[in-house]
Order: C-alpha cells, then structure tokens, then sequence
C-alpha cells in the first residue's frame, strides 16, 4: 500500500471514530441533527458515485431518496398509534378516512380505489425491502434505456430532472394514497427485535452513523476493484473503453443503480431520524442542494463529497440561527459555493488529495512544471 | 500463401444518398502491415469505422477470420480480437499510465466478473513489458492528461499492444508529431510487424516508407489500386487521383 493510501484509509478511520464519539458531547437535540446531517452525507457519497466517478450529472437523485423515504414511511404510518384508532381493527392511516367518500368502508383494501397497495405495508420489512428494490428497479429501467441509447451528459441531466419533477406532481396529485402536499407525518417508529428507534436517542443516531461508515467504506472500495476503475475509464473516454472490448452501458448502469440503492436507504433512514415524508424530498431544490454539497466536497471523493454535505448543512443550522444572519444565510451559502466552484474547483476533497500529494512526495507544484515539456505544445 | 485475417467484400455505407464508402472489397492476410492511402474524403476514416462497428453498414459483409463480424456492437468486435487506435489520441486521461494499460489488459469484460481487487501478477507483467516497449517506463506513474503528444499518441499504441487484440487498426499514428517522434513510432509499429495483423491509415509518406509493404490506394469511396511502394508510385491512376504529377515526395 503506498503512503498516499495510508493517509486516505487513516483519514477515513478519523471520520468513522468522530462520528461514533458525537454522542459523547452532544445533548439529544443536536444528536438528532447530526443524524440527519449524516443521512445528507450518504446522499453526497451517491452523488460522488454517480457524478464524480461515473461521470454523469444525476439532476434526479431526489427520485431515490423520496423513493426510499416514501416506502419505510408508508410501513411505520400503518405503525403509529393513531393508524389503530380509526375504527377498524387493522391500522388505517387517518387521513384516508379525511378523504373518504361519505359511507366508504374503513378497511384498508376498499376505503378508495388504490387503497389496496398500502395492504402489504402493514409489514415493516416489506417497506423496509421495497424502499432498496424500488429504486434499484427504477435506475435499473432508466438507465439501461439511457445508456444503451447513447444519450449523454447533458440530456441524462435534463431527462433526470424532468422525472423527478414528474413524480413528484404524481405524488402530490393522489392525494388518496398519498397525502399528497403534506406528505406522510405522524408516523410509528421503527422496531427491530423489540428495540424501537425512537430519533431522539442514542441508539438511533448509532444505526445512522454505522450505516453511513459501512457505505462510506463499502463505496470507497468499490471504486477501488477492477470494476471501479474501468467505470473511471469509461468517464474519461467512453469510446476508447468501448473499443477495448467493455460493455460501457452495463457499468454505467452498475454504478447508478448502486448511487440509487445509496439514495433509497438514505431516504430510509431519514424517515427514521426525522419521522416525516413528503414531496420536498422530489423537489428542484433538494435535488440540486446534493450537488452543491458534493461539489464543494469534492465530487471525485467519496468522503469529501460526504463531508461537504454535513459541513454546509452544519454551517446552514448555525448560520441561520446566528440572529445578524437570520435573513442572509443563503447568501452565505451561496457565496461558499461559488468561491469553491473559482478556487477549489476539486472541492475540498481535491485540495484535501493536494495536500497529501505534498506531504508524500516533497516536491511542491511539481505537476505544473512537469506540463511544461516542450513536446507538449505539439498537442495544438 | 497465408491464411486472411480480414476480409471485407463488398462494403458500402449510404448517407442519405451519399456513397462515402461504395462496395470496397480486399483481403488483408495473417501477419500483414497493410497501409490505406487516399485523399481527404476518400472514406478512410468511415472504412475503419464501418470494420469496427462505430458505423452500420448498408451492404457487404467483414469477415474476421471466418467470423461475420458484420455491423456487430463495437466492444463486441473488439473482443473478437479487433484493436482500434484514433485518429485524435484517446487515453483516460485522469489515471496513470500505468492504469491506462492496466485496464487495457482486463481479460475480462463483465462488471460482476470485475468486483475484485487488482489486476494479477500476469497483467503486471504484461504491463512492464509495454511500458518499456513504448517508451513510458519513466512515467508510469504520471496522470495521462499530463503526457506531451507524443507520449499520449504511444500511450494509445500501449494500450492497444496490452489488449493483444488479433488485428490493429491505426488511424493516422503520427499526426501531429515531429520528424523524431514519427521516427520512434515507426519503431514501435515494426515491432508489432509479425505478432499482429496491422492495417494503417496514413497521409505521412517518410512514415509509410518506413513501414509499407503492401498498399491499397482509395479514392473516392473505391478501391483505385493496391501494390507495394514502388508499384502505388509508378501507377498513373493513383498519381493522377490522389499524389499530383509531382509523385510521392
């Protein structure tokens, strides 16, 4: 393993022990801050997979997290208490019956015509399970039409866009099934083995932080097969990989149905943590805020774009709460961006990858010196 | 006589009306460097592409060996053993050189097959010896966009030395470069010469002379003349349509 490598692995270790010792400081309100910032976080390891390491601008990502939160939200309403006391001896959610048609049944199969797709979510796991299928199967659809019909950069962009928009006005135009603006509240909490993970305690903040570093390592490691760095390849120069003999849309697909797998469980766990889903999760901004993180994170490293995610949401919570700034906190925000887009173009992950070049090698700004070969000014 | 590696029967492409490649038929046999000449528009360029796959072909049929390779998808075609190198050089250009061959030397084309580390002792070996081959052995540890010219150009040779494909096609090798790098790229393509069946689209004559041994001329979408150096020179067909009265200089 070489020293650079040495420094990266120790750097994540640092990042995993941070996270895990948080409780330790933190009272039960920031905890359950921190849990959702580390949920971001995992939405910025996506984007790194997606934009960074594959390449290829995913303006949609919000499709998989409200995928993800949508589904498990669906189970723990059925969970909640108030789901039993609507006059039915199997839990209903209350604002189906709002909505009901004067003198409809009150069992879940019949109360409106769609009513039924709630039944199997009456078992956690099953929400659970779909909320990872649903939006592998979905990237898994797209992408292959995507890929397999050469459509690039921009346009898988605009396409990924316009679908999360898409869904999002479906979502809140079956209002039914969906609740529709006001999304899915009041929920149960999650149960494993009799443990209820209720946000505000440890225990909870614990399933967020070992989640995020097993897919934090997980995805630092798959970068890093034979599989990763052909999908780097491919970035680069697609045509060329194609002529080496790789089916360059099969690991264009690998990759983003693994950034949508991230994204659903993210979402998952965001539900868990902040007890709530609704369309803001689908909207324009959402989606466009993950790409913000993960460019001043550094979009082609998977912990700098993470980082990013908690440290501008970090710096949002506290910028916003700071009384002389209470109005002026997205400028702010705004501002951090466009100086990293200027002067960090890499984010801080690229200048963190700087750095450690440095320390390695002693031999400070010697890339530039390098590029001025004379045989290089051929290339025009 | 040898047995054919390549061969191509009848090709055409029509463009809308447009024949820029019109029934090209030729045999490019086992262990032959066979050179492609032709003015700008001659179809060269769309030649390669139709062998390759990148275009679809109207009519006619490419054989490899005696496997109809025929409008078959390009990764396809290539790992039925047919290498390409660009006209513009084309590397990944954000990994080290020694990545670039690496991944060029990945047996294996599937993304399951590949969710393990490392790329074996054999690869790094094979690796080794292209990197010296080509000249790069100092820079393997450089990032590829940071290569002169040159160096990129060979670093696409490397790349297509390392995937050992059957047949290599090199579109226009040395564009680009100074009399000294054309020089070391004729070496590197003789080197080749007997492993390899080679077909290259070339403009630059003090190369081709370097590297010819058999010529086929095309004009216009068509087969005007085949022959050696000596033989494309003399014919008054070729120097008609494509050298000028002033013959090769």
């Amino acid at each position: 393993m070489s020293a650079k490598r040495r420094i990266e692995w120790a750097v994540y270790a640092l990042f995993v022990v941070a996270i895990m010792i948080a409780p330790l400081i933190m009272e039960p309100f920031w905890l359950n801050r921190v849990a959702k910032y580390l949920v971001y976080g995992m939405l910025g390891v996506a984007v790194a997979l997606s934009w960074g390491y594959a390449g290829i601008l995913n303006l949609g990502q919000g499709l998989f997290f409200g995928a993800g939160a949508y589904m498990l939200a669906m189970s723990l309403k059925l969970a909640s208490p108030t789901s039993l006391q609507q006059g039915s001896d199997r839990p209903v959610p209350d604002f189906m019956l709002w909505n009901a048609e004067p003198g409809a049944p009150t069992e879940l199969c019949c109360i409106n015509k769609a009513s039924f797709l709630w039944l199997p979510f009456q078992n956690q796991w099953f929400g659970t399970a779909i909320g990872l299928i649903l939006p592998v199967a979905t990237a898994a659809v797209l992408d292959t039409i995507l890929f397999r019909k050469r459509i690039s950069g921009v346009f898988v962009s605009i396409i990924t866009l316009a679908l999360v928009l898409l869904v999002r006005l479906v979502v809140i135009d079956a209002q039914p099934v969906t609740n529709g603006f006001n999304g899915l509240t009041d929920l149960g909490w999650f149960k494993v083995l009799g443990l209820e993970f209720d946000p505000y305690i440890v225990p909870t903040y614990y399933l967020v932080a070992v989640s995020l570093s097993l897919v934090l390592v997980g995805a630092r490691l798959l970068v890093d097969t034979r599989a990763g760095i052909i999908l780097q390849a491919v970035r680069d120069d697609q045509n060329r990989a194609r002529y080496l003999g790789f089916d360059v849309p099969a690991y264009q697909t690998f990759f983003f149905c693994v950034s949508a797998a991230i994204a659903g469980f993210a979402g998952m766990l965001y539900v868990v943590v902040s007890e709530f889903a609704s369309p803001t999760f689908m909207d324009l901004t959402f989606s466009i805020t993950m790409v913000v993180w993960a460019a001043v994170g550094g979009r082609s490293s998977i912990l700098g774009a993470c980082i990013g995610a908690i440290l501008i949401n970090t710096i949002s919570a506290t910028v916003s709460e700071t009384e002389g700034f209470a109005e002026a906190w997205k400028a702010i925000i705004g501002l951090i961006f466009v100086l990293v887009v200027l002067y960090l173009p890499r984010g801080l992950g690229g200048l963190a990858h700087d750095l450690v070049d440095r320390i390695v090698t002693r031999k400070p700004a010697s890339r530039e010196l390098r590029v001025s070969d004379p045989s290089s000014q051929l290339a025009e | 006589m040898a047995q054919a590696a390549l061969t191509i029967d009848g090709l055409s492409v029509d463009f809308e009306g447009f024949k820029a490649v019109n029934g090209v038929s030729m045999v490019i046999e086992e262990g032959e460097l066979r050179v492609l000449l032709g003015a700008n528009g001659a179809g060269k360029t769309t030649l390669m592409d139709l062998i390759t796959g990148k275009t679809r072909s109207t009519s006619g049929r490419v054989f490899l060996h005696d496997t109809d390779i025929t409008n078959w998808e390009e990764h396809k075609i290539a790992r039925a053993g047919l290498g390409r190198k660009f006209q513009i050089p084309s590397v990944f250009k954000e990994l080290t050189v020694r990545r670039n061959l690496e991944v060029a030397s990945c047996k294996n084309p599937g993304v399951f097959a590949n969710l393990g580390f490392g790329f074996g002792a054999s690869a790094k070996q094979n690796v080794d010896e292209v990197l010296e081959l080509i000249g790069l052995a100092d820079e393997a540890h450089r990032i590829a966009a940071y290569l002169s010219h040159g160096q990129t150009q060979w670093l696409e040779l490397g790349l297509l030395i390392t995937q050992n494909p059957k047949i290599i096609l090199l579109d226009e090798p040395t564009a680009g470069m100074t009399q000294a790098e054309t020089h070391k790229t004729s070496l590197i393509v003789n080197n080749l010469r007997g492993r390899h069946t080679i077909i290259v689209v070339e403009h630059d004559m003090a190369f081709v002379r370097e590297i010819a041994e058999r010529i086929t001329v095309l004009h216009l979408g068509q087969v005007l003349a085949e022959g050696n150096v000596a033989e494309i020179e003399t014919n008054p067909r070729v120097r008609e349509a494509y050298l000028g009265s002033k013959g090769i200089s």
